[in-house]
């Protein structure tokens, strides 16, 4: 790999998040190469997910800008976000419950398009119903079985692809995955991991874990947060054996774990 | 068969439509039922579709009969120009109120509402030169619908009336049949269930919501003036909030899962107050009766009682028609 | 005696009544996060159970004292029965549910007593004026803000410093917590709608003679519960205090003022407080 300096995709500067008098986010900058995988880690309560929100436009930052592959974003609320290539998936799994996957999926492809949803006319049959991109999301999430049932009723796991499905469906340059595996059992965890891996070719991952097995083994970079500020930064070696991260994970959850 | 299939909910409004003169004697209720009806399908737009509460409706409703009866009485406008202005104040009466109350979400959005239809109310009652105030408008005429002169269908008899506003509706009706099942009307269903990720997908939620609201102003405004030209008066109780509770109720009880439910809702509660009101004064009691019973057993509404009863007479074949879940397609 | 200052101790005490409205309104809402569009025909009952009282030739105070008491036992009795029925199911729900109740009390009030309304004359003691230099002013107003006045500390200390006002407040926060925490969350739940029925059954009470009791009263109520609530802030005590002087007070004055502003006003104030403040005045921002 040469060291030639990349531009980042995303370059967010002094970003600051204040709810009242309570500040979340202070001060952080963050530079997102592309198509690497970069992972936000830190204790509960350290403002990731906040952080994420204001990179993704779920919430405006209070202060602060956000550059993404050459356009300043900051201004722009999260639907105008992913038209520019910026898709996300929840911590608290948020789909479209009474409808089923496909039309979940379907969606999710047809929400990039600027006014597709302004169509007051036809219904999303022939090429609105997106057939090929949607069967190649459930092909790749396994969830091509449930297709036709209603995401409310799947199963945790399944849902939790499909929240990845969701992001995936914009074909997005970024997609922000905030704890993807959460509440998931073992055998869908090694699933999900060979997947997020996998993006890394077509897409750059921005990611939110607290299963150390996986951010260690994945990552190119990682971004330590306390507090609402970053700790520190760097390759998943450096930031093992940093002293600063183990004292503020409480030393025993960072080493990786096997697969 | 795939256009039947398509168009089955217009295709019951249809055979409701032609029903009525057999079984009802009076023009003018049958009317009445579809003028609900029609105010009905532009609540239901919010709040079945949408997932909006709105307190509101009453505003477009009497909106569209000031509108109608000033543009017929002072303007003495053509009732061919008349009704698709009608139309339009209801669709920017709506668009100003939404904007103001999609600022707010839940209960503070159905709260909205409820204080914009009051302050509406108000401003109507103390604006006597536009809305004759506590009296109403009065002398609102039912002129001949006609093109250049040349009439084409005399609205003066209750039964020739009828006719009129039942083509209004069932031209209303299709519209709308073809608008919630678009691509327009399934984003709704995903703003319904879930407006966060509706908006982290990509969809202006806002602005799709403004132009639901547009829709159901313009509809339920055009069921205010044809109100206004049966009865020959635009009144103050049109705009008043029993009127938005008395739709919103109706909505709920016919169903809120598909559009012919509303019109089994306003069917139900317009011949039943014209019925029982007649056998008792205090039918309202009855009503209350029922409005419990639905919150408690029947969720789904008169709709959702239909469908349960004709999959036990069928035997259980599978999941009946719900317009608010996609369809299945090959 | 100059007319503003009349108007504004005439304020006061409407804004007391108000309060006492919007009280159990706020609190029902802040812990059983459920709107009760039934409210005002609680408020309605207590007026009409007054006049009843009254003619059954029970003494006022003794009405004042029991039909509270009685109309919050109905609420308790409805919300185990039937309300409780409702809290898992969509908002629409909770509001049908109680437009229902509110459309069987207000018929059956007319059923009973008939369309027209009545008159409740107040007691003996209260009637006539107060005066004390140039201050002139009915003694049963009087009354009602003394007395709201004590009730309304009396309502501070329930919230404030007992167990169950305790579980109230945290409960109106986190309803989990207060259920790990060991009490028993449903009998928080039938006592709290029982409790905020009551003061607006007391409300009615003390509103009969002034303004007697009429049918329509409750709607006319329930309007106004949701005005102060809005604008004081929804499940704060101290919201449904300041909100109901507040209305009560420019109420009043824009009577003499702008007498068919003054109904217009109130509801533009709410629409106000709900895009820029909708947690209300004194609501958590």
């Amino acid at each position: 790999m040469t060291a030639t300096p990349v531009r980042p995709i995303l370059r967010a500067q002094g970003i600051v998040k204040r709810f009242g008098k309570f500040t979340a986010v202070q001060d952080v900058n963050l530079s997102v190469a592309p198509n690497t995988i970069h992972s936000v880690i830190g204790p509960n309560g350290a403002g990731k997910t906040t952080l994420f929100h204001t990179l993704t436009g779920t919430l405006p930052a209070t202060a602060g800008t956000i550059e993404f592959d050459g356009v300043d974003v900051t201004a722009l609320a999260d639907h105008q976000r992913v038209r520019h290539g910026i898709a996300r998936s929840f911590q608290v799994t948020s789909l479209f419950p009474s409808l089923d996957v496909r039309e979940n999926l379907r969606l999710a492809v047809q929400g990039v398009h600027r006014l597709a949803a302004a169509d007051g006319w036809l219904p999303p049959t022939g090429p609105r119903a997106r057939r090929e991109l949607v069967d190649e999301i459930l092909e790749r999430m396994g969830l091509t079985r449930v297709g036709g049932l209603p995401a409310g009723t799947l199963s945790h796991g399944q849902q939790r692809r499909l929240e990845v499905g969701m992001a995936l469906a914009a074909r997005p340059k970024a997609i922000f995955l905030d704890e993807p595996t959460s509440g998931m059992g073992v055998d869908d965890i090694g699933g999900m991991k060979a997947l997020i891996h996998g993006l890394r070719g077509d897409h750059t991952v921005v990611l939110i874990e607290h299963n150390m097995g996986i951010v260690m083994d994945i990552s190119d970079t990682i971004t330590v947060m306390q507090q609402g500020r970053v700790l520190v930064e760097g390759k998943p070696e450096d930031i093992r054996n940093d002293a600063r991260v183990r004292t503020a994970y409480l030393g025993n959850m960072i080493t990786g774990g096997a697969a | 068969m795939q256009a039947i299939k398509d168009n089955h909910q217009w295709l019951m409004a249809l055979a409701v439509v032609l029903a009525m003169p057999l079984l009802i004697d009076s023009g003018s209720l049958a009317s009445e039922v579809l003028i609900y009806a029609l105010a009905v399908l532009g609540c239901n737009l919010l709040l079945g579709f949408t997932g909006l509460l709105s307190f509101g409706q009453g505003i477009f409703f009497g909106v569209g009969s000031y509108t109608l009866g000033n543009l017929l009485v002072r303007l003495d406008l053509p009732l061919a120009a008349a009704l698709p202005l009608t139309v339009l104040a209801g669709v920017v009466s709506a668009v100003l109120v939404g904007w103001l109350a999609i600022r707010q979400r839940n209960v503070y959005f159905a709260l909205l509402t409820l204080a914009m239809a009051q302050m509406f109310y108000f401003l109507a009652y103390t604006m006597t030169d536009l809305t004759g105030g506590d009296n109403g408008l009065l002398g609102v005429p039912r002129p001949p619908l006609s093109i250049l002169g040349v009439e084409l269908l005399s609205l003066e008899s209750p039964w020739q009336f009828y006719r009129f506003v039942a083509l209004c509706f069932l031209v209303a009706f299709w519209l709308l049949q073809r608008v919630t099942t678009s691509v327009f009307g399934r984003t709704l269903l995903a703003i319904r269930d879930n407006e966060a990720r509706a908006a982290a997908v990509g969809y202006d939620v806002h602005g799709l919501k403004l132009a639901v609201f547009a829709l159901s102003g313009g509809v339920t405004a055009l069921a205010g003036g044809l109100l206004a030209m049966m009865a020959g008066i635009a009144p103050l109780s049109s705009i008043e909030y029993h009127s938005s509770e008395m739709i919103l109720v109706m909505t709920i009880i016919g169903g809120t899962s598909n559009l012919f439910a509303s019109l089994l809702g306003a069917g139900f509660y317009v011949l039943s107050a014209d019925w029982l009101s007649f056998i008792w004064p205090r039918w309202l009691l009855l009503l209350g009766v029922l409005l419990m019973l639905v919150s408690l057993y029947m969720q789904r509404g008169l709709w959702g009682v239909l469908e349960s009863l004709w999959r036990l007479l069928r035997g259980r074949r599978g999941a009946a028609p719900d317009a608010t879940q996609p369809e299945q397609r090959p | 005696m100059n007319v503003y200052l009349l108007q504004v101790v005439n304020g006061i005490g409407i804004g007391m009544l108000y309060f006492l409205l919007a009280v159990g309104m706020s609190i029902i809402f802040g812990l059983l996060r459920f709107v009760n569009f039934a409210h005002g025909a609680f408020y309605l009952l207590g007026a009409y159970f007054c006049y009843q009282a009254i003619e059954w030739g029970l003494d006022f105070w003794l009405a004042l004292a029991i039909v509270p008491l009685a109309v919050g036992f109905v609420g308790w009795a409805l919300e185990r029965a039937v309300l409780r029925h409702v809290y898992d199911k969509a908002h629409e729900f909770h509001i049908l549910l109680t437009v229902g109740l509110a459309l069987i009390i207000q018929e059956g009030v007319i059923m009973v007593w008939g369309p027209i309304g009545e008159n409740v004359a107040p007691p003996d003691v209260l009637k006539g004026v107060v005066m004390w230099g140039a201050f002139i002013y009915p003694k049963y107003r009087l009354f009602v803000i003394l007395f709201t006045a004590v009730i309304a500390a009396g309502l501070w200390w329930l919230l404030e410093g007992t167990r169950l006002g305790s579980a109230v407040r945290a409960g109106s926060e986190s309803t989990d917590m207060v259920s790990l925490l060991g009490l028993n969350v449903t009998q928080i739940f039938s006592l709290t709608f029982g409790l905020g029925v009551a003061t607006a059954a007391l409300a009615g009470v003390l509103a009969a003679p002034i303004r007697g009791a009429e049918p329509f009263m409750g709607l006319e109520a329930l309007g106004i519960a949701f005005v102060v609530v809005v604008v004081g802030g929804m499940g704060r005590f101290s919201g449904a205090l300041v909100g109901g002087l507040l209305i009560g007070i420019v109420q009043s004055l824009m009577s003499t003022l702008w007498p068919q502003g003054a109904q217009l006003m109130i509801y533009v104030a709410m629409g106000a407080v709900l895009l820029l403040r909708p947690h209300g005045l004194l609501g958590r921002g």
